[in-house]
């Protein structure tokens, strides 16, 4: 029991980060029909802003994850710039685009940083909570919660604001949004926007967790674009589900089934996806490739 | 007129085979006189990137005090550095490269695995490589082009099982290794060495190379409260093992090889949870030896920053390199081979005597972490 419960808290902490990923994603993949494959290396520029500012300016874990997230959110003003142009006319052009951002973000992070990457030291201080025998690291409860909070925001802004209100209906049909007078191209770079901002985010809570370097988009790009796809790429709820359920499958293969874990991963996911191709949540809706 | 043309062309094609590169005959007189071309691959990016950094940086020192003394008879060495990611395929691919260009002879790569797929291509080039990896499986190839600068897990593990059993009188022993190249010679390597001394391990977890979440696996070894969590994985994943261990609870010493030694590990564990981990290596600090010190004290001049065993590998890898080019009055092949067998060296890592499967080293040595840093276990 002890172990599964473990486990369990394993799998959430990481889950929730995959999460954050899964949803930068799907709101890219919601307005615009893309999936953006330079997702993954705003994640890891997220981590390398928030933990330079955090360890070398001496700011505030907080704070450093707030200039994270503005650093991020210009560059994804940035591709959608450039992507602009290719919208409606050539999808195959702008989906390597994106590929082709993430490369080159990759090796701006090596020109920067160096290639060797940092460990970044907790910013909680404070020991792992014991619950007769279960530990809870604080800082995994402080990752929980940062996501769940980002997460209400999120949905927040999509459903009770004017803007979010015009995001959604440039999901849904961009030639009547269009025609109704919202401006398509400014609610994309939104939407570029604050995907970068979440994989910020994520970004910024996974580095004290793990090791941050120029590589480490790739894995955590491939674990939330696999949770996106789990949980009906493009819809919200479902990139928070597949996320959580990712993490915990990821958590209980590697438990179970030791080296095979991975495989055992993906040969789950694989057979869900093919029982359920559209996710657990998804909805057809959005297909404008 | 077609017959002009065809003249036209068979003459530029006769002018071109005339400039084309020089065939074997005339390319050995070449070489006897240029520059001799050595290949340094490592990864420059990628995770394990800062390995492969210092593995670099120690093969350059060794090259650049070479060459600034004169050369290998006169001539200077060149060395070309490529860049392997880590990775198994880009290896394979640097191999044909530095195969079809000539290079005689290539220092690297840190990474068993990556040198484990080079191997072959290699071997058919008739290319010496002196590696720093140091799986039981590089030995196991058997080939007469590969050397190691270092020992195999092997030695660095029974060292570790002789100090942690025998010494230590510790029997309450758990293993978390990785299913990498690396991590799977430690496993191998550790578990045979407490079978030999009819230990049985309390838990025998294996991860991933890319897990970031050891929680399942550290939460069953924790109900056995083992006194010694053995770690066989790279540097940045036994850190991370190190620090979710202790977030679990579990108070039992780390151990491991030469990647637990490292402050990569140190600084991603955290110092105070890494802080009295063993280390087998054969290599424990910059000050154990007067030819170590000195060592470091050039590379921190060079380089301005502390030596360290990868370093101090990768140049000693280079120097007996050196020494076996300057044997041969830098011929490759066959020739150079048998020269680095040859060599008997006092190196910064120990004493070099290459047996028939290319291990250069049979021993390590103890030491504990203290503030991040290695010291051996003797003065601790």
């Amino acid at each position: 029991m002890q172990v599964f419960l473990q486990t369990l808290i394993g799998g959430v902490t990481f889950g929730a980060v995959y999460a954050l990923v899964a949803m930068g994603f799907s709101i890219v993949y919601r307005t615009m029909g893309l999936v953006n494959f330079a997702h993954g290396s705003v994640v890891m520029i997220g981590a390398y802003a928030a933990s330079t500012f955090y360890m070398a300016s001496k700011l505030p874990f907080a704070v450093a994850i707030i200039v994270a997230i503005v650093v991020t959110a210009l560059i994804g003003l940035v591709i959608e710039r450039f992507l602009r142009p290719l919208e409606n006319k050539d999808f195959t052009l702008m989906l390597i685009g994106t590929i082709g951002f993430g490369a080159v973000l990759e090796a701006g992070a090596v020109l920067v940083w160096g290639a060797t990457g940092h460990a970044v030291p907790s910013p909680v201080a404070t020991g792992p909570i014991d619950l007769a025998g279960i530990r809870i690291p604080t800082y995994s409860l402080l990752v929980i919660a940062v996501a769940a909070a980002a997460t209400g925001l999120l949905a927040l802004f999509l459903q009770r604001t004017k803007r979010g209100a015009a995001m959604q209906a440039v999901a849904m049909d961009h030639q009547a949004a269009t025609a109704v007078g919202i401006h398509v191209g400014r609610s994309n770079a939104m939407a570029f926007a604050i995907g970068a901002g979440l994989a910020a985010l994520a970004g910024s809570l996974v580095g004290p967790m793990l090791y941050v370097n120029p590589t480490m988009g790739g894995t955590l790009g491939i674990k939330g674009f696999a949770a996106a796809m789990l949980g009906g790429f493009g819809s919200m709820p479902g990139a928070i589900v597949g996320g959580l359920v990712f993490g915990l499958l990821d958590s209980f293969a590697a438990g179970n089934f030791q080296e095979y874990s991975e495989l055992v991963t993906f040969l789950v996911f694989a057979v869900i996806v093919m029982i359920r191709p559209t996710g657990i949540f998804g909805e057809a809706t959005v297909n404008r490739a | 007129m077609h017959f002009t043309r065809f003249s036209i062309a068979a003459a530029a094609l006769i002018a071109l085979a005339a400039c084309a590169p020089p065939g074997p005959s005339t390319g050995s007189e070449a070489n006897a006189t240029g520059p001799i071309k050595i290949a340094n691959v490592n990864a420059q990016s990628g995770q394990l990137s800062s390995l492969g950094q210092w593995e670099h940086k120690g093969v350059k020192l060794a090259i650049e005090e070479v060459n600034k003394a004169g050369g290998v008879n006169g001539r200077q060495i060149k060395l070309d550095l490529f860049d392997s990611q880590g990775d198994p395929t880009v290896g394979t691919n640097v191999a044909r490269k530095i195969a079809a260009e000539g290079y005689i002879a290539m220092l690297g790569t840190a990474e068993s695995a990556v040198t484990l797929a080079m191997a072959p291509i290699l071997k058919d080039a008739k290319i010496p490589n002196i590696t720093s990896g140091q799986s039981p499986k590089l030995a196991e190839l058997k080939s007469p082009f590969l050397f190691l600068n270092a020992p195999t897990s092997v030695t660095f593990d029974e060292t570790l099982a002789k100090y942690l059993v025998d010494d230590k009188g510790h029997k309450k022993i758990a293993l978390i290794s990785n299913n990498g190249a690396y991590g799977s010679g430690e496993h191998d390597a550790f578990l045979a060495s407490l079978k030999s001394r009819n230990v049985t391990p309390l838990a025998d977890e294996v991860v991933t190379p890319d897990q970031k979440d050891f929680n399942a696996n550290l939460a069953k070894i924790r109900e056995q409260d083992p006194e010694v969590l053995f770690i066989g994985a790279e540097e940045v994943q036994s850190g991370l093992i190190a620090k979710q261990a202790r977030e679990l609870g579990i108070k039992a010493v780390f151990a491991g090889g030469a990647p637990v030694g490292t402050d990569v590990y140190a600084t991603t564990a955290g110092l105070e949870n890494a802080e009295g981990t063993v280390v087998s290596s054969p290599y424990l600090s910059n000050e154990a030896s007067p030819e170590i010190k000195e060592f470091a004290a050039k590379y921190k001049a060079a380089y301005n920053e502390e030596a360290r065993m990868h370093v101090a590998k990768a140049y000693d890898g280079a120097s007996i390199m050196i020494e076996a080019l300057k044997q041969t009055n830098g011929e490759g092949g066959q020739k150079l081979a048998d020269a680095i067998r040859g060599v008997k060296r006092a190196g910064l890592l120990g004493t070099y005597n290459y047996d028939a499967n290319g291990v250069g080293i049979h021993e390590t040595k103890i030491g504990l972490v203290k503030d991040g840093k290695v010291v051996p276990e003797a003065a601790s």
